[in-house]
């Protein structure tokens, strides 16, 4: 079909206040970050900025501080997305197979997502304080520990709070899009894998796994990328207490960013942050392609 | 039959078992705010509280404070601006590109959706200098375009998927019957994406109305906060953490997010599923 | 005209009820035209936020501030030097404390007035104390028995804890260190080799660090009960606390006995860290509304209704005043008559944070204090440098 010249103007507006607003509001931040990465570019000395190539990238890279958030986030990652793809799968999965009250199931294990990070990490806090009502059950009701255990003030048992968190906040978002794909599975598959004598998990590997590839491939990268987001959970909870010991990559450029003024040094972490996520997501793209 | 109905039972009980785990935390969250502010370290803690003891005295003091109503409504304000300009800007930016070839379309479809990838909070430095030379520092009506574009690559992405899946060829009926560009697209591509448009909308009114760290850092008053600022407001280091009114507000500000949920929950799973996502 | 006030009085506190209620309508009667918009962040929130804002013109017309705070500032050179700029600046600054005006004073000129001074003194609870048969410790040897000796369980199996301080930055550790005869830098301020890692000072960290690791004292994980709960329901037999601490408990605990002494001594004496607010004027301000604001806040009326909520007086006709005399503030300005400032430099903020992580490593037992100290001062060192 030929775009009239009235076609050509009109298409132009309805790409304008996009191309408007993304361009200045997210493509021009990006340039800039870019930029800053390379400069000295302090609170202090805001009047001249020097250009210093690639010194802010080594400052990042040589910063013990910043190898432990950067550890804990890739194992926050590694944890939470199959942790939140396995458990939101296996409730679609038995979702799938009832007769009755499917809406109704869907709704409540849905709740999680729609509590804002803030409240939830909140509730979080409160029940693993360490006098809190979690402790107070493990001590004195089970009787697995005497003592109260401190879970907000290591680094492992501070992150294991906010991986559980992530967890239990992610398993009903993974719910309704394996609901959704587990639908478009044709019934007639299943049909021709009975007949060929497969059993309950034969199926579930040979026929839906497969099927459903598409939908774990989305997953996979939307909460590969949400695992680098995590920032206000960790934030509420632990705060990157003990010293620094539980912060993640967003909570220590936030710190070095606004507490210290270091804005070229948080700028060169911002883009290795991007870098290694863009990396991660060609990976797995790669990777689901290969089993083709 | 009857082996049916016995396994039909059994995936229930699993299903019900986890759901107890799964909102416990939320009836945690309301008990607390239904128990006096005082008991917050009573001994033995209780997971509910004594019939005798429920108080709604929480929930008074929230609603006798006027800030609070302000908080709130600069949330419902915020929110609602920011998700009907993503809309807008997404179904227009997502229809085009769907279905016009332009120059540069491959480019700036690639580009939007590998900006997904960048974590939105790397952003906050150049954002914020954005801001200031914009003057939207601790104004309301700053965090709008914000949020639009943080939501506006997630948002095209899924509606592109949308409206390739409306056929062609009810663009080309409006052409013969004289419409244009514009025609089509108020005619048939919002219509017949609705769906999807909602069920983006749901999404993007929950990240602007939970959203915490951009506005902690640009807002400074007290009436221009909104409501998770101001829910983490009442935290101090070395005092006392008031969690009957810390849980009360949460509640309160819990409840426009589940009305939204509730009434739009079919366009929702329809948005997940058919946009973007192609089993 | 607004002007815009931003301080570290608690959102949910007395002093912020009486600077809603009593001051600002008090000082809007008094000045037609100008309103006053007061902001309260969370300590460690303002000074952050007053750095974010520095970058963008958006800060406030005047700051209630740390006066620990104030050399960065100036470094920064957001502060207005209110003796250039106010003509009748010695008129007002000679009805006030000296030794308070001098927090205010970086390279002779004042980048504030003081609005309120304090210091920390020793808190116990009275019943717990007679329970194990202990008078209150006078030295750092008693103190440390007496931790020990009240750290337990209660009748209801819960953990009690004989002291408690709710983080380790200098604020907290400063009067361990200087009580036990160490320092943080020398009296120069340019040199921390020698001084943080002092035998003195290490040893003022390990005897924190072992109390911590034999479960006597807690307080600054996230885990841990807020400190006024703490010590209201006796879970934590003693604290260092300033003033306002007895309005807070009045509050919020009106029944609970305890008493007060001064810090315990050791080799350095009983030394005490001296605390306490300046009011200050940011550059961008409107000068003569907040300036008439600031001077309102160091009067006698506003001074002396402060006290009522244990802030102390730095006015010295307040100070006199029968407010302040019935607020039993003695003991605290005992305290600060041997009290001494943190170090007084531009990089405080950044060395009192590394100082908070060194101490985090030491008592979690992932370093010696030796260690811990000895590599902290070859930081100290680089930021004095600087």
């Amino acid at each position: 079909m030929q775009t009239s010249k009235k076609g050509k103007f009109q298409i132009g507006l309805l790409l304008l206040p996009g191309l408007l607003i993304f361009g200045i509001f997210t493509v021009y931040p990006i340039i800039k970050l870019f930029l800053m990465s390379f400069f000295e570019w302090d609170f202090g000395n805001i009047a001249d900025q020097k250009f210093i190539g690639l010194k802010n990238y080594r400052n990042v890279l040589s910063d013990r501080y910043f190898r432990i958030a950067f550890t804990n986030t890739i194992i926050y990652t590694f944890v939470t997305v199959p942790g939140q793809m396995i458990f939101g799968f296996l409730t679609a999965f038995l979702i799938n197979q009832i007769t009755r009250f499917k809406v109704g199931y869907r709704v409540l294990y849905y709740l999680p997502v729609i509590t804002s990070w803030v409240i939830a990490s909140l509730v979080f806090k409160y029940v693993f304080n360490t006098e809190g009502l979690l402790n107070y059950f493990l001590v004195h009701i089970l009787h697995v520990t005497s003592q109260n255990i401190r879970w907000l003030d290591t680094r492992w048992s501070g992150l294991w709070i906010a991986m559980f968190l992530g967890i239990w906040k992610g398993i009903g978002w993974n719910m309704v899009v394996f609901l959704a794909a587990l639908q478009t599975v044709p019934a007639d598959l299943y049909e021709a894998a009975a007949i060929d004598g497969a059993n309950a998990f034969k199926k579930l590997f040979n026929v839906t796994l497969p099927c459903i590839k598409g939908t774990i491939l989305f997953a996979l990268v939307m909460l590969t990328i949400g695992g680098f987001n995590v920032f206000t959970s960790v934030k509420m909870i632990t705060g990157g207490e003990p010293g620094h010991q539980t912060d993640v990559v967003l909570t220590w450029m936030y710190h070095k960013a606004f507490s210290t003024g270091a804005f070229g040094y948080s700028a060169a972490l911002s883009f290795i942050i991007t870098v290694v996520l863009a990396i991660m997501a060609i990976i797995q793209f790669r990777m689901m392609q290969q089993k083709d | 039959m009857k082996k049916k109905t016995l396994i039909q039972i059994m995936l229930h009980l699993f299903l019900i078992f986890s759901l107890v785990i799964v909102v416990l935390p939320m009836v945690y969250m309301v008990s607390t705010s239904l128990k006096p502010n005082g008991a917050l370290y009573e001994y033995p803690p209780r997971f509910l509280p004594g019939l005798e003891e429920i108080t709604i005295e929480n929930y008074l003091y929230i609603l006798g404070q006027g800030k609070f109503y302000i908080n709130f409504l600069n949330s419902l304000m915020v929110a609602g601006c920011a998700v009907l300009l993503a809309a807008l800007i997404s179904s227009a930016l997502g229809y085009v590109i769907a279905r016009f070839a332009f120059p540069g379309r491959n480019f700036l479809f690639s580009f939007i959706v590998l900006t997904m990838i960048i974590p939105g909070l790397t952003l906050i430095i150049p954002q914020y200098q954005l801001a200031v030379k914009l003057k939207t520092i601790n104004s309301l009506t700053g965090l709008i375009p914000f949020y639009t574009a943080w939501t506006i690559p997630y948002s095209t992405f899924m509606i592109k998927g949308f409206v390739e899946n409306i056929p062609k060829e009810l663009d080309e009926a409006t052409y013969m019957d004289g419409g244009g560009v514009l025609t089509v697209f108020g005619r048939i591509i919002i219509p017949l994406a609705k769906p999807g448009i909602a069920s983006v909308s749901i999404f993007n009114f929950l990240t602007a109305w939970e959203e915490f760290p951009w506005a902690n850092t640009v807002i400074n008053d007290n009436l221009k906060r909104t409501i998770p600022i101001a829910i983490s407001g009442f935290f101090g280091q070395h005092q006392f953490t008031q969690w009957g009114y810390v849980f009360a507000l949460s509640v309160f500000s819990l409840v426009p997010i589940l009305m939204v949920f509730i009434f739009c929950q079919k366009f929702f799973v329809a948005g997940l599923t058919s946009g973007g996502v192609k089993g | 005209m607004t002007i815009n006030f931003w301080h570290h009085y608690s959102a949910q506190s007395a002093e912020n009820d009486t600077l809603m209620n009593v001051l600002i309508p008090k000082f809007e009667e008094e000045n037609p035209g100008i309103k006053v918009n007061a902001v309260s962040h969370e300590w460690g929130d303002l000074h952050e936020k007053i750095l974010i804002s520095a970058q963008s013109d958006t800060l406030p017309d005047v700051g209630r501030l740390d006066s620990a705070w104030i050399p960065e500032f100036e470094k920064m050179g957001i502060l207005v030097a209110l003796d250039e700029e106010m003509s009748d600046y010695n008129d007002v600054s000679a009805g006030l404390l000296d030794s308070a005006m001098s927090t205010a004073s970086v390279g002779g000129h004042s980048y504030g007035l003081a609005l309120n001074t304090n210091s920390k003194i020793l808190f116990y609870n009275v019943q717990g104390l007679a329970d194990v048969g202990i008078n209150a410790p006078k030295t750092m040897d008693e103190f440390v028995t007496a931790v020990k000796a009240l750290a337990g369980t209660n009748e209801n199996g819960q953990q009690v804890w004989g002291y408690n301080e709710p983080a380790l930055a200098g604020w907290n550790l400063c009067p361990f260190i200087w009580s036990m005869g160490g320092a943080i830098t020398n009296d120069e301020e340019t040199k921390a080799s020698g001084y943080i890692n002092s035998p003195e000072t290490i040893e003022a960290i390990q005897i924190l660090a072992d109390l911590y690791s034999e479960g006597a004292i807690t307080g600054w994980n996230s885990g841990d009960i807020p400190m006024t709960d703490g010590f209201g329901t006796g879970r934590y037999m003693m604290l260092l606390e300033g003033p306002w601490k007895i309005a807070e408990m009045e509050g919020a605990y009106p029944d609970f006995e305890y008493a007060t002494t001064e810090i315990p001594a050791g080799k350095g004496g009983s030394i005490s860290v001296l605390g306490g607010e300046d009011i200050s004027m940011f550059n961008s301000a409107n000068k003569d509304a907040a300036w008439k604001f600031i001077k309102f806040m160091t009067e006698p009326f506003a001074q002396e209704e402060m006290a009522k909520c244990g802030q102390i007086p730095v006015n010295k006709e307040a100070l006199e005043s029968d407010t302040a005399k019935e607020a039993d503030f003695a003991p605290f300005i005992d305290a600060i008559a041997t009290a001494k400032s943190r170090p007084t430099v531009a990089c405080w903020s950044e060395m009192d944070s590394e100082l908070s992580v060194a101490v985090t490593a030491v008592m979690n037992g992932e370093k010696t204090a030796k260690e811990a100290m000895d590599e902290l001062a070859v930081t100290f060192d680089e930021m004095l440098a600087q």
